[in-house]
């Protein structure tokens, strides 16, 4: 959030688009820890999400003269990384095998589960019950339920209705429910999980 | 009394809460949560999920995406900014009358030649582009920039910025350079960059793998030689880079990790495209020790 003072997000674009070459530097740091989180919500894939928001961060420079202002420069942001990250998806899904290598390095690949900062089970399980939603479902659900948008906002930066996001959200939600009520009784023991002290003697 | 309800499926039931579902049929879902137990269950259940959502915390950006962030973000700044000095160049070139001697870029006017500033801009983006993309180490020969092509392959950013100005203060002769990164047929025919056996080792923390590899490698040259920090190669990694570039001019020579272990990435121009390689850290001339290979398209673009 910016601070007291501080410009808003559409006058750091309109600035940047003038020439200023400090002003989108400032917006994006502003945003960039909730567009990480669409990006690696959306792709499930810390190293793909990187590169979405790149690639997204990248657009957004070069096309800020494009904005006309119909939305809120935070629905713009997260509409252009939303779009990077499905786009990603869609390559993801026709890429070619890779160059080969050797074993010991493709085994290295294999054995590796992308984000070393996950600690927590549920988490863990949120992650692995993201990844069996359809890109479409996955996105609005994170953008609704994860992210705290509202169905509004969330359909301007899916371009899409919300009644599309509705029913996007409720068709997850549905399927998402056999994976996680196992987590609903146990959910704050998980949060305050702390390793063991003192107690038993070995 | 109205015939009994059959259970509500958990579809139906969070196209209900998402209220998707309203009037008379809402009505009856309303009416037989009322009294059944089993569908009640099922609607906390559903209600539980959205819950246990929004109770998990939004991750962190890692430090690591932020530099890499930082560093194209400056990439994409030092580009624009290139592009706005040939710009102001050009006007200068105007007022002299073509005279296109001078280095330096000429202040921005106020209220200059609008049309011809917009044609100037349209003509010099993409020979920017180019030079600041030679600045991290790639992709000059695309360009022929006469006299200054020389000392701008050794440049920094700022120094690729006055080469900008400079070609763009010779107007006349810059207006036929159209889409230069689109004729890689020139990339070969002029040789550049750094000489087989002087390079230096750019030090790098990098964790490249190999899902990522092509795009990772393209960020990492578009790095300003200004910000990275390079060291004298080891014998050993002279060897390998030679033997790997087979007589191919390097763009780049960097310690990285890769998938997690120590390696270097070594990125030499192979004709129209460029080939990156990842050497494990026994790579010599006599072992051609090679983790990972990926073919970079030439000329780097946005997505």
């Amino acid at each position: 959030m910016p601070d007291e003072g501080a410009p808003a997000d559409h006058e750091l674009l309109r600035r940047h688009v003038a020439g200023d070459a400090d002003a989108f530097g400032e917006l994006f740091r502003r945003h960039r820890d909730r567009l990480w989180a669409v990006a690696l919500r959306t792709l499930c894939d810390p190293d793909e999400a990187a590169d979405a928001l790149q690639d997204a961060m990248v657009s957004a420079f070069r096309r800020a003269a494009d904005f006309r202002g119909e939305s809120a420069v935070t629905t713009w942001l997260h509409r252009i990384v939303v779009n990077a990250s499905l786009d990603r998806l869609r390559r993801r899904a026709a890429r070619p095998a890779l160059s080969t290598g050797d074993e010991q390095a493709f085994e290295a690949l294999v054995a590796q589960d992308g984000d070393p900062a996950r600690t927590s089970d549920t988490r863990l399980d949120v992650d692995a019950a993201l990844r069996l939603l359809p890109p479409q479902q996955r996105a609005a659900l994170v953008l609704v339920d994860m992210l705290g948008f509202s169905v509004a906002d969330t359909a301007a930066i899916l371009d899409t209705s919300p009644g599309t996001v509705k029913s996007r959200c409720a068709r997850a939600r549905a399927r998402l429910l056999p994976h996680l009520a196992h987590l609903q009784g146990n959910r704050s023991a998980d949060q305050s999980v702390s390793p063991a002290q003192g107690g038993d003697t070995a | 009394m109205r015939g009994q309800m059959t259970h509500l499926d958990t579809d139906v039931l969070a196209e209900f809460r998402a209220g998707l579902i309203t009037g008379r049929r809402g009505a009856r879902i309303t009416a037989h949560l009322g009294d059944c137990e089993r569908c009640t269950a099922l609607d906390e259940q559903l209600a539980g999920v959205r819950s246990l959502l929004a109770s998990v915390p939004v991750p962190a950006l890692p430090d690591s995406v932020a530099q890499r962030l930082d560093m194209a973000l400056a990439a994409e700044v030092a580009q624009r900014n290139a592009a706005q000095r040939g710009e102001a160049a050009l006007d200068q070139a105007e007022r002299a009358g073509g005279d296109g001697t001078r280095e330096s870029a000429a202040p921005r006017r106020p209220g200059g030649n609008r049309g011809f500033r917009l044609l100037a801009l349209r003509v010099l983006a993409p020979a920017a582009a180019v030079v600041v993309l030679a600045a991290g180490g790639y992709g000059l020969s695309q360009l022929d920039l006469g006299s200054t092509s020389s000392s701008a392959a050794s440049s920094t950013a700022g120094g690729a910025a006055r080469t900008a100005a400079s070609a763009a203060a010779g107007a006349e002769s810059a207006g036929h350079v159209n889409e230069p990164a689109a004729e890689p047929s020139k990339a070969g025919a002029v040789p550049r960059g750094i000489a087989r056996d002087d390079f230096s080792l750019v030090t790098g923390q990098r964790n490249l793998t190999r899902a990522n590899l092509a795009q990772q490698v393209r960020t990492l040259l578009l790095v300003p030689p200004s910000a990275r920090r390079t060291q004298t190669p080891p014998p050993q990694l002279r060897g390998c880079v030679a033997k790997l570039a087979d007589g191919h001019t390097l763009e780049l020579v960097e310690s990285v990790r890769f998938e997690g272990r120590p390696a270097t990435l070594v990125v030499a121009r192979t004709g129209v495209e460029d080939t990156a390689w990842i050497a494990a850290p026994d790579c010599s001339d006599t072992h051609r020790h090679v983790l990972a290979t990926a073919i970079l398209p030439s000329g780097i673009s946005g997505p």
